[in-house]
């Protein structure tokens, strides 16, 4: 009982300072930003209050529909391929291969290189390499093709730091699971699905919810290849809050639009959460 | 910060008191990151020359981002050096800039360049916000070398314009190259038709409910979309560093872009020589008005202590001898009197300069978030024009709603 | 793992098909080595002239490029930023984990904070940057120490995501044992659990040195006038509004790729080592 009591105490020592440190460098701002968007604040300077105007526009602006249009869609088609193909990297890269350092530092590098430099590497192969091969016109230049491209980018960049999270997960299985798999006569496609997947579920949730969230606030890649266009038809949520609210005049109806973005990401990821970690108690 | 502050004040007044006093410090932040050598340059030279005031200048990547961030943090600069355009109104809006019409200086500024940064106002406000500093000019950039191998004119007006793209595509030549990809390029040949073909106010008469984009847009747009036959095709695949190279390679005549393009043109082609000329808009050869607007303005922040220092500062800028340096550096035009040796690039615009016949950006009076750039980019796709103009009318009052009613209750009760 | 390795053969199909798609990775790196090398005047808008080899293999872009963003002194900045928050990273967002994922099952507090945290993580930087601004300046920590404070708490609700997930395989029985032989549970956690959590923190500080290793916006509107400048943000001058050199910016942006990339390989060792401290003891 004693050591129960000790064992609650650290705990509460432990958590409830850093849950202050957080309270105050995300909730804070959180706040205040959120109080903002009752405002026309422009980011400085003096503003005025507008009550619920801002939201109001916000469900009827086309652009902002748009974009999450565009968002949710450029997500769920990134996070399912980016999770597919690092799951089979990792259990690639986690075999018994040859030149294994070599492979996962080449490997990795994607994650690395800046945003100045993918845009311009990735523009030039949608602009110049690849219509020289396949003789059609720029992806980037088609607005109903230019989202696929960023899905392209975005995986390029992001399958290396999903792979990074399956591979540590992988060696959480510990070996002598497999050799008892083995024996029992379990290979290839039957002993991932039956042994090692349900062995590596908390790293799938982490990386669903890793995956989902950067991919809805996408933007980098935007920037580097598209700024938007062509025709506004890869303008991201995570774009509009940016380029129309610190770059524009429009931070405060922009905080109205990053409230409600907020919402919607937290009920899907809790979801996804909640969902993937049922699915983690049933295996 | 303001305990430090009250104290270096104090430190100030107390050495000001006797006769060693230290040097009042004049901070000047200014945007143009790439004039940063210059601006090194001159307050190096500043420094040697003064010994009662000190400048510190910087010209930071990001500046505009930084500059918000420090007014936030109420930390403020005694000059900033920004561009004529929607961010100084959006600053003078929120009261940040001095009134600097007392400073004697301004007297040396053409009076062109000062009218171009009072219609950057909002509502009319008494005082001038800004000492204009340097130019830039848009217009259409042109292969000097291609042009008098086939001896082919400056056009006068717009019929003669479609003649030369008709005579260089028959040459075997791609007349222009836009690189629309960046959207931001489509608002350069834009600009440069609507100073010839829309009142300079137009964005004010919207505001005040006294006119429509639709009616005073159309010709603009359709111009605008007129002229994509004559550039590289499909140029939504192309940025603008793609269209200075291609520039650059000789891979067309002339290219719809600004005199700030001209450095990153030269870097891929070191040899090129390449002159301007105005964009011919207007059907009257008597019509055409340079596109030219401020490019780089000082503004003397209104919670600066050493106004006098910092008026101190801009005479030194302001001296023809340190001009003549910007400007050959940087291929700009200056917005004071007097004679200046112009880059040789700006030859075919030099009359529209010298007569002051110009007028300024259109896109410096829209508010960056409704994204003219992209909704002219949607418009050169699709090739709707009844739609994009009625999209324009449209965005425009939903964007500049709190602008609108300054400017009616200004109205109103003046 | 590593001693069986030596006895069994090599995976020899799944290496060449590695080694094929390799490609996806190599192609564009070339074309940031071949940029990098060349002259801006060397720069083409066709296939084969951008593919084709510089004039000369000559390391000028490299040494002008360290020139112009003050190399060594921005690589120390960058590198002390990146350093303090990773270690402060892997102590305190593991703690939190060990917290949350221990409690979660039997107390409400514990989850509401595993979920408070994890929400975090969807706050969209755009509208927390203005307060913040405001918040470190009145505070007086608008400079290094609060750009560190800042990525702290930034990387919380994903460390600590990943640090409840891998408890979630680390049985609960090992801390027991040390619980009936007296020992406190601060003790257990730093003597028994962080151990067996390496391969974790190596994943933890390769991704939390990789957003701060590349990160612009923060220290760009905290610590801008401070005088100090990290590799992203000298990196910066090579884009001006009108113009960009490209080869000057590629050169430095492999120059600045380097380190990570050896931290990478360095923690991938960790990552594998780990679990074999870790079943050792």
């Amino acid at each position: 009982m004693k050591s129960q009591n000790e064992r609650k105490r650290t705990f509460l020592l432990i958590a409830v300072p850093i849950l202050l440190l957080f309270f105050c460098f995300n909730t804070l701002p959180l706040l205040r930003g959120f109080m903002y968007s009752f405002t026309n604040f422009r980011g400085y300077g003096k503003f005025d209050w507008v009550g619920w105007r801002n939201y109001a526009d916000l469900f009827t602006d086309t652009r902002v529909g748009n974009s999450y249009w565009f968002t949710f869609k450029l997500a769920l088609v990134a996070t399912i391929l980016i999770n597919i193909l690092s799951l089979i990297m990792a259990l690639a890269l986690n075999a018994k291969i040859r030149f294994k350092s070599f492979l996962r530092g080449m490997y990795f590098i994607p994650n690395i290189l800046g945003a100045l430099v993918v845009g311009y590497i990735f523009s030039y192969i949608f602009t110049y390499i690849l219509p020289a091969i396949t003789h059609a016109a720029s992806m980037l230049a088609d607005k109903n093709w230019a989202w696929i491209a960023i899905v392209i980018v975005c995986a390029w960049q992001s399958i290396a730091m999903n792979t990074l999270i399956y591979i540590s997960g992988l060696q959480t299985v510990p070996e002598d699971v497999y050799e008892a798999a083995s024996l029992d006569g379990a290979t290839g496609w039957n002993r991932f699905r039956y042994i090692t997947f349900p062995l590596i579920m908390p790293f799938f949730t982490i990386n669903m919810v890793l995956c989902m969230k950067n991919n809805l606030m996408v933007f980098d890649q935007i920037m580097a290849l598209t700024k938007g266009g062509p025709a506004q038809s890869t303008e991201s949520i995570s774009f509009l809050i940016y380029n129309n609210g610190m770059s524009g005049g429009q931070f405060g109806f922009q905080s109205a639009n990053a409230v409600i973005f907020f919402i919607v990401i937290v009920i899907i990821s809790v979801l996804q959460l909640r969902f993937l970690n049922k699915r983690e108690e049933q295996l | 910060m303001r305990r430090i502050l009250t104290f270096s004040l104090l430190i100030v007044i107390f050495s000001a008191s006797f006769a060693w006093a230290a040097p009042i410090e004049i901070e000047l932040v200014q945007y143009k990151q790439e004039a940063l050598k210059i601006f090194e340059q001159l307050a190096d030279k500043f420094n040697a020359t003064h010994d009662n005031i000190k400048l510190k200048a910087s010209s930071p990547s990001e500046a505009i981002t930084i500059l918000k961030t420090r007014f936030i943090r109420e930390k403020y600069p005694d000059i900033i050096g920004i561009g004529g355009d929607v961010e100084f109104s959006n600053f003078l809006d929120a009261e940040l800039l001095a009134d600097v019409s007392s400073y004697k200086g301004l007297s040396k500024i053409k009076p062109a360049y000062i009218n171009i940064i009072e219609g950057l106002e909002f509502v009319p406000t008494p005082g001038t916000y800004g000492v204009p500093y340097m130019a830039n000019a848009a217009g259409i950039l042109y292969n000097r070398d291609m042009f008098n191998e086939h001896g082919w004119k400056i056009p006068e007006s717009w019929p003669e314009f479609i003649k030369l793209c008709e005579d260089i595509k028959a040459a075997g030549i791609r007349p222009l190259y836009f690189g629309y990809k960046d959207t931001w390029t489509t608002l350069a040949p834009w600009n440069a038709l609507a100073v010839d073909l829309a009142p300079a106010d137009i964005c004010q008469q919207v505001n005040m409910g006294k006119a429509t984009f639709t009616q005073a847009y159309r010709e603009i747009a359709e111009k605008t979309y007129a002229l994509l036959q004559y550039g590289e095709e499909g140029p939504f695949a192309y940025g603008y560093n793609d269209a200075c190279t291609a520039f650059a390679r000789g891979e067309s005549a002339m290219f719809t872009i600004g005199s700030y393009a001209v450095p990153q043109i030269l870097s891929v082609n070191p040899n090129m020589n390449i002159d301007s000329f105005v964009m011919p808009g207007s059907d009257d050869p008597n019509g055409q008005t340079l596109n030219s607007g401020v490019d780089l303005m000082f503004c003397v922040m209104e919670n600066s202590p050493n106004k006098e220092a910092a008026y101190e500062v801009l005479d030194f800028l302001l001296e023809p001898e340190n001009i003549q340096i910007y400007i050959d550096a940087q291929n700009a035009v200056p917005c004071s009197e007097g004679e200046f040796k112009l880059a040789p690039m700006l030859d075919g615009m030099r009359k529209y300069i010298t007569a002051g016949k110009m007028a300024d950006y259109q896109d410096h009076h829209y508010p960056s978030e409704m994204s003219v750039s992209a909704i002219i980019q949607t418009f050169l796709i699709n090739g709707n024009v009844d739609e994009f103009l009625a999209k324009f009318d449209r965005d425009w009052i939903r964007y500049n709603r709190d602008i609108i009613t300054k400017v009616q209750n200004y109205n109103a009760s003046h | 793992m590593e001693n069986i390795t030596v006895k069994e053969k090599f995976n020899w199909p799944v290496t060449i098909l590695l080694l094929l798609g390799l490609f996806t990775v190599l192609f564009p790196l070339y074309m940031t080595v071949v940029i990098a090398f060349k002259q801006p005047s060397e720069m083409t808008n066709d296939v084969i002239g951008l593919l084709s080899f510089p004039a000369s293999w000559s390391f000028d872009n490299f040494r002008e490029a360290m020139r112009v963003t003050d190399f060594w002194r921005s690589l120390f900045n960058s590198f002390l930023i990146t350093a303090v928050t990773m270690v402060i990273s892997i102590a305190i967002h593991s703690l939190m984990g060990y917290a949350v994922s221990r409690n979660m099952t039997n107390s409400r507090f514990y989850r509401f904070s595993y979920y408070y945290i994890v929400s975090g993580m969807f706050v969209p930087f755009a509208i927390l940057m203005m307060p913040l601004v405001k918040q470190t300046a009145q505070l007086h920590i608008d400079n290094v120490f609060g750009v560190i404070v800042l990525y702290v708490v930034f990387y919380m609700p994903m460390n600590v995501l990943l640090y409840a997930g891998y408890l979630k395989n680390i049985p609960i029985a090992l801390e027991e044992a040390a619980h009936v032989d007296g020992a406190s549970t601060w003790t257990t956690y730093w003597k028994i659990i962080f151990p067996l959590m390496w391969p974790m923190h190596a994943t933890v500080a390769v991704l939390t040195a990789l957003g701060t290793w590349n990160d612009v916006m923060t220290p760009l509107v905290i610590m801008s006038g401070s005088g100090m400048n990290t590799l992203p943000l000298a990196q910066l001058t090579f884009q001006t509004q009108f113009g960009t050199n490209y080869n000057l910016a590629f050169a430095s942006y492999l120059l600045a790729l380097l380190p990570m990339l050896i931290f990478y390989l360095v923690a991938q060792k960790q990552i594998i080592n780990g679990v074999i401290n870790g079943a050792v003891k």
